[in-house]
């Protein structure tokens, strides 16, 4: 590393006020206890637990962060598995739980080689697995005996799993598979831990039988020999290459040329091959499947709000440091107003503010949700439902409480991680040309964030889900035989008020907001209906409007969601009166803000007038921001995320912006080691170093 | 090594056959609509010309460089530019000919502020003297420099400034001195390892006349200063300079830091053809014309609004091969045969990409407008008239804000429209959209300049309404006065926007004159606090600009008697997607103003979808007529052949170095290459 700078500059402090004392003086305008508000948001075990787990591996060198950006592909690699590992060796000596594992994962702050084994891998094969299959691999795998990914997705298929080419051919005669990949296209892609690192996949390939397919189906396929770990015969496995982040992740390609396996290596606790007959046996409940992927996306939208809050502390952080200009109206020589005092930075960040406490009141409620239905679910759930494309609005029956789950959290996922995704991305512009450095923490992470747009359910393809939903529970209620929950009930609503029009007082009255937001879900889903079923459009074109509809309904439920916590009981009486008011102005700046920004279909939906619009925009929504701009610190503090997770010169709790961007500068960067010929004629490009160049 | 992989091929239909048939299917004419978009200033032929060159040089192979650690990627990008720099001579380049190799090699050039930013203030900058002593250093290259202005604490606020140019009476030298740490210079492109030279702007310090130690400050200017030594290239005694370090585009260049310890400069250091120090009485001379300075400013944001057509059509082409070769699932209305649809075919994917499409040619007739204005004002300067430089600063500070925008998050917004294979480094746009999201901070952040449009625009309001009824000194004056004439009131009958391709300009027009008649009632009329007022005026800016791209788009069409008529006809309709698009996702602001009724309003996303299926059989052929070469395209997904499955693969396969490493992947076992030994102490040590 570069040699320490002069005594000179070593003297050298920031102009001042210095970014301490403006933090400080921050702090010290707001009255919100952010210890009792941590607490309320994260609980005190969690928060004892994050501290532990800080203590023990900060100090350690192979988690040290400083060189991340800097580093090649493959020496990126190298180190995250080393991480990986050191992490495996600690959590094995501690005897860590889950929890601890995750926590100490979300800490070192990186996807590791050993991220597809320690989640997909495992939890597949202890869902999927038959006991025998249990002792016979996820046991092995749990002690890391062997490593293991999932391998679903292909280069030429993605979301629609039904397209998979990969083949998995029954062999009576000697009992066994055959696997293989008849295209080019057929070749898994994109999956996480293979490419390097894993000896074992769960492969998703389509069942044949007798030459008749029975569809993607679960296979355990071991693809390195475990000693010299080289692909086995005639199994081609490797990295994908670089991608927009997420390079600490070995994501694969992986083909198979008539690769055999034994039967049991079949996943097969809900459909499997009877040895002595060869018949197929059918799922017994394929729902569950369904189910698992539900908690996932519901933890995508609980996550989601922890994104948002990295950006927004330390764009909120950094803004209250960050000074420009004086403001036209001030006194002369008042000195340069603090950048977070702008109006055009409060309208970006302070929505921003308030979403990520919105997506996190929102995550919690559907993972009550998903655990209260989760026993209910498993009795009402029957067999029969094999078939699924995207777009198919026929639901069958037995799978109501599934159905109204499953479209809930397809929508907020895609409109929980949309939020987020862009959510840091603004936050990074708000930084003005510091957020485009990477000591600024946003923009590594943004890329790394990027694929939950993508994954578990494209956010665009998710919304026809949605769609679905809400057009069959809209027949439904128009037919008189509606379910009793929330959707049938906002519809009902909105039908019996329709001709009496809505005038919901949204200015004034909290309810009335989440009022108008159902209204508008209401009225879409009927425009849609009447697209379908009387004018008979065609779904293809129909998607943009279903796109419209899904978000309508997904601002609704986060409207809902977040009207619920913040007049909860639980939340009174873990509050001061002061911080709940101040949860209250962060719903209403929420909601008005969606309100104004999807201004066209609120007034034509009838839910609002233009009168009341054009309030929201020049006054409620200003009024907002100066309520919350004094506690905005405080607020993004009660998030309580480490500095050594934030890994942001900008973002940092004491507010030492600057001396912490020039020492990493200087102290921190490798470029600064290298001492250049500068001249175009000579082709030495080092002064330090001989001519020979690895170009 | 050959292996079973190389005879796999990609299921059917595969690319190829894809876009073939996407080709076959329009009538357009891609040469004669290339040649109309890029022929006029030869910059078709050079590009082929110039690309022909390129391709020959195995050191400007892109195939690797996205593995690269930064010092590792920065040496390569070192070693390009130094190789064009030759190239320059073997074949006699022009710089048009040198712009052009920059552009497709695609490289943010570590000598790019030596030609831009430092030759240019020298050149406008320097006195007749300077210029004689400097010029030939820097047009032979014998000395390299850069353009040191932001400092760590200070972007766009140039009056808050922190560095000192104290001047030294005695010695008739100045004293560049960093008083903090936030007086650091920081950001500065070409310094960090590059540049042997800088023009450094520092607060001028002169002392209070009839006082030895009290200092009266002039403001920033500009000092042209060595600050690495010529043979060893280390920093000179008093200066410490380096690179800033990672980022999240920008990987070639050395953004730089620099400090100056009580550096003295000797006077000739102060740039001074518009203000001077005179050496003997230490008595300041005033800039003759401070407007002469944002002229250069000027300059470069036209250059990037010129720009930002290619940029996104880079992105866009990417975007509509790929989402047409690519296929899932099968048509919910169809009878299940056939194979799975053209992703292309998604209204969902559509509404995404289509407008973007038409976005790219908005952006191309705005950039040439931009241009012929700046052109005029330039000619106006020469002649000593000033009175068009507000206007033109005016009109390219918002559409610099904007034009960047809508170019930075197209990219984006094609990128995630790629599904899963948008994030990999086969998409092309990953290092794009890397480099070009430094475009809306830049040379004026987009938040911050916005501002001075509206600024500008109350200013004429302020005028307009004092005499409404005299005739106008420009368009903009004569707009605001009938508006003013016209009741401001929104009970105006509505534009047919549905019916009239002009309508649709003079319904932005008219948006654009309503928002800015608020802006002139809150601020002059209320007194507003201009804080309160930021959020409003930068809608304002926007929806000004946004009025100059559709009039800009519609006067190219309407007046343009060269295109055959079916590529007008397909042109018109692309001209309708881009403004009707714009319009509905703004309905609210039309609808308030009375520039559209409700009931256009409403019919808007069915006209839309239209639109869009209008354009879409000649999706492929659009994005071919902007002639984007597979090289500077560097996408396996946006290959203009569609092999967009076999290049893939190739890339992972061939072309990845992290498969040449065999990992031990135990974690009760601290080896991390299988084999080598090592013990965990070879990553340690490195830290």
């Amino acid at each position: 590393m570069p040699s320490p700078p002069p005594d000179w500059v070593k003297a050298l402090k920031p102009a001042g006020p210095q970014g301490s004392e403006l933090l400080a003086q921050e702090r010290a305008q707001s009255n919100v206890n952010v210890e009792k508000l941590s607490e309320y948001l994260h609980t005190k075990a969690a928060l004892e637990r994050q501290d532990k787990l800080v203590a023990l591996l900060q100090p350690e060198k192979v988690f040290d962060k400083s060189q991340n950006h800097s580093l090649g592909r493959v020496e990126r690699l190298q180190r995250s598995l080393a991480k990986a590992k050191r992490l495996q060796q600690i959590a094995e000596q501690q005897k860590w739980n889950m929890e601890e594992l995750h926590t100490a994962n979300e800490l070192i702050g990186e996807p590791t080689p050993y991220g597809l084994h320690a989640s997909m891998f495992l939890v597949t094969l202890r869902e999927q697995g038959t006991p025998e299959q249990h002792k016979l691999f996820l046991e092995r795998a749990q002690k890391y005996q062997i490593i293991g990914c999932y391998a679903q997705t292909e280069l030429g298929h993605g979301s629609n799993v039904r397209g998979l080419e990969t083949t998995a051919t029954w062999n009576s005669d000697d009992k066994t598979f055959t696997i293989n990949s008849p295209t080019l296209t057929a070749s898994k892609w994109w999956i996480g831990s293979l490419g390097r690192t894993a000896n074992h996949a769960v492969v998703m390939a389509q069942l044949f039988i007798d030459g008749k397919s029975f569809g993607p189906h679960p296979f355990v396929v071991q693809v390195r020999d475990l000693e010299t770990h080289q692909p086995l015969e005639n199994v081609y496995v490797g990295d994908i290459g670089p991608k927009f982040g997420y390079n600490t992740m070995d994501n694969g390609f992986l083909l198979f040329n008539k690769v055999k396996i034994p039967h049991v290596n079949m996943l097969a606790r809900f459909s499997r091959i009877d040895k002595d007959t060869n018949k197929y046996l059918r799922p017994a409940l394929p729902t569950l499947v369904y189910g698992t992927l539900t908690w996932v996306r519901s933890n995508i939208v609980l996550q989601a709000g922890g994104v948002l809050a990295r950006g927004v502390t330390i764009a909120t952080r950094y803004a209250a440091v960050r000074r420009q200009f004086q403001d036209r109206d001030a006194e002369p020589h008042a000195g340069e107003n603090q950048v977070l005092n702008y109006k055009m930075v409060q309208v970006r960040l302070l929505p921003l503010l308030a979403s990520m406490y919105a997506l996190h009141f929102t995550g919690r409620g559907m993972m009550a949700l998903y655990e209260q239905n989760q026993s209910r679910m498993k009795a009402a759930s029957s067999p029969g439902q094999d078939s699924r494309g995207a777009g198919p609005e026929e639901l069958r029956a037995g799978a109501d409480l599934l159905a109204d789950l499953h479209a809930t959290s397809c929508g907020l996922k895609a409109l929980a991680s949309t939020t987020a995704g862009e959510g840091l991305e603004v936050c990074r512009r708000a930084c003005g040309g510091h957020g485009y450095s990477s000591y600024s923490g946003i923009g590594p992470y943004y890329s790394d964030y990027l694929p939950t747009l993508t994954w578990e359910g494209d956010n665009y393809m998710l919304t026809q889900q949605v769609a679905r939903y809400l057009l069959k529970s809209a027949r439904a209620v128009l037919s008189g035989k509606s379910a009793d929950n929330d959707t049938s009930r906002i519809l009902r609503n909105y039908l019996n008020r329709r001709d009496k029009g809505a005038s919901f007082d949204v200015l004034e009255e909290d309810a009335d907001i989440v009022a108008a937001f159902a209204w508008r879900t209401a009225h879409l889903t009927f425009e849609a209906l009447k697209h379908r079923d009387a004018e008979k459009r065609s779904w293809n074109s129909l998607l943009v409007d279903f796109w419209r509809l899904s978000t309508a309904h997904s601002q609704y439920l986060v409207v809902k969601n977040f009207y619920e916590a913040v007049s909860s009981p639980q939340l009174a009486s873990a509050l001061d009166q002061e911080t709940k008011s101040l949860m209250h102005s962060l719903f209403r700046l929420y909601a008005l803000h969606t309100l104004e920004r999807e201004a066209a279909e609120f007034f034509s939906s009838g839910a609002v007038t233009v009168r009341q619009i054009t309030l929201t925009r020049t006054t409620a929504v200003m009024k907002l921001l100066d309520e919350i701009r004094p506690h905005a610190v405080r607020l993004v503090d009660a998030w309580a995320i480490p500095d050594w997770q934030l890994d942001s010169s900008l973002g940092r709790s004491d507010g030492q912006v600057y001396e912490d961007l020039f020492r990493r500068a200087s102290q921190e960067n490798p470029v600064n080691d290298l001492v250049f010929d500068p001249y175009p004629w000579n082709k030495a490009l080092l002064k330090n170093e001989p001519a020979k160049s690895k170009l | 090594m050959p292996d079973f992989t190389d005879k796999l091929r990609p299921s059917q239909p595969d690319g190829p056959t894809t876009l073939a048939r996407e080709r076959a299917q329009s009538s357009i004419s891609i040469d004669e609509l290339g040649n109309h978009l890029l022929s006029s200033d030869g910059f078709l032929q050079r590009q082929a010309r110039i690309l022909s060159i390129l391709q020959r040089e195995p050191l400007l192979s892109k195939d690797k460089q996205q593995n690269l650690s930064r010092p590792e990627r920065f040496k390569l990008g070192l070693a390009r530019a130094k190789l064009l720099r030759r190239l320059v001579d073997r074949y006699q380049w022009s710089y048009d000919d040198y712009k052009m190799a920059e552009y497709l090699v695609s490289d943010v050039s570590p000598y790019f502020l030596h030609l831009e930013m430092f030759i240019t203030t020298v050149r406008e900058q320097a006195s007749e003297a300077q210029r004689a002593h400097w010029m030939p250093l820097i047009e032979s290259w014998r000395i390299i420099g850069a353009y040191a202005q932001t400092e760590l604490g200070h972007g766009s606020n140039v009056r808050g400034l922190e560095l000192e140019a104290r001047w030294d009476p005695q010695t008739q030298e100045f004293i560049l001195h960093s008083p903090t740490l936030t007086a650091s210079k920081w950001w500065n492109g070409s310094l960090g390892r590059i540049a042997n030279h800088a023009i450094v702007v520092a607060q001028l310090l002169l002392p209070k006349p009839g006082s030895s130690d009290q200092y009266v400050s002039h403001g920033p200017h500009p000092f042209i200063v060595q600050v690495r030594d010529m043979k060893t290239h280390q920093p000179l005694e008093g200066v410490v300079v380096g690179d800033i370090g990672p980022k999240y585009g920008y990987i070639t260049m050395d953004n730089a830091y620099m400090l100056f310890n009580k550096f003295r400069i000797p006077h000739s250091a102060m740039l001074s053809r518009y203000s001077n120090v005179d050496p003997e009485t230490g008595i300041y001379t005033k800039p003759a014309q401070p407007a002469v300075v944002y002229g250069s400013l000027t300059y470069v944001r036209a250059q990037i609004v010129h720009h930002a057509r290619l940029v996104l059509a880079r992105a866009v082409t990417v975007a509509v091969r790929y989402t047409a070769v690519r296929r899932q699932f099968k048509d919910r209305d169809s009878d299940g045969s056939g194979p799975e649809m053209s992703v292309l075919d998604y209204p969902t994917v559509q509404i995404r990409i289509l407008p973007l499409l038409a976005t790219t040619f908005a952006l191309h007739y705005t950039g040439l407008a931009m241009r012929t204005v700046y052109e005029n004002a330039r000619q106006d300067v020469e002649r000593g008239e000033f009175h068009s430089l507000a206007h033109m600063h005016s009109m390219s500070s918002g559409l610099k804000s904007l034009c960047t925008m809508l170019a930075a998050d197209g990219i984006e917004t094609c990128r995630r429209a790629l599904g899963g294979h948008g994030f990999g480094g086969g998409s092309g746009l990953i290092e794009l959209n890397n480099d070009y999201l430094s475009k809306p901070t830049v040379e004026g952040d987009n938040w911050m300049i916005t501002q001075q449009v509206a600024s500008y625009l109350i200013k004429k309001m302020t005028t307009a309404v004092q005499a409404p009824h005299t005739a106008g000194s420009d368009e903009l004056d004569s707009r605001f006065k009938e508006f003013i004439r016209n009741g401001v009131s929104n009970s105006r009958t509505a534009y047919r926007v549905l019916e009239k391709d002009e309508d649709i300009a003079k319904g932005f027009e008219l948006r654009a004159t309503a928002l800015a008649y608020d802006a002139y009632q809150q601020r002059v009329l209320k007194k507003r606090s201009w804080n309160s007022l930021l959020i409003q005026l930068h809608k304002l800016s926007k929806a000004q600009s946004k009025s100059i791209l559709v009039r800009e788009f519609f006067t190219a069409l309407s007046t343009d008697n060269t295109l055959s008529s079916s590529i007008k006809t397909i042109m018109w309709h692309i001209y309708r997607l881009f403004a009707l698009h714009t319009m509905e996702n703004e309905g609210y602001e039309f609808f308030r103003c009375g520039a559209v009724s409700q009931s256009d309003i409403d019919i808007l996303p069915g006209r839309i979808q239209d639109l869009m299926a209008k354009i879409r059989p000649h999706a492929v052929k659009l994005v071919d007529s902007w002639m984007i070469p597979d090289y500077l395209l560097d996408s396996a997904l946006g290959r203009y052949d569609g092999r967009v499955y076999e290049d893939l693969y190739n890339r992972a396969h061939r072309l990845n170095p992290l498969n040449e490493i065999t990992f031990n992947p135990n974690y009760w076992e601290h080896e991390i290459v299988k084999g080598s030994g090592d013990d965990g102490s070879g990553i340690l040590s490195k830290l």
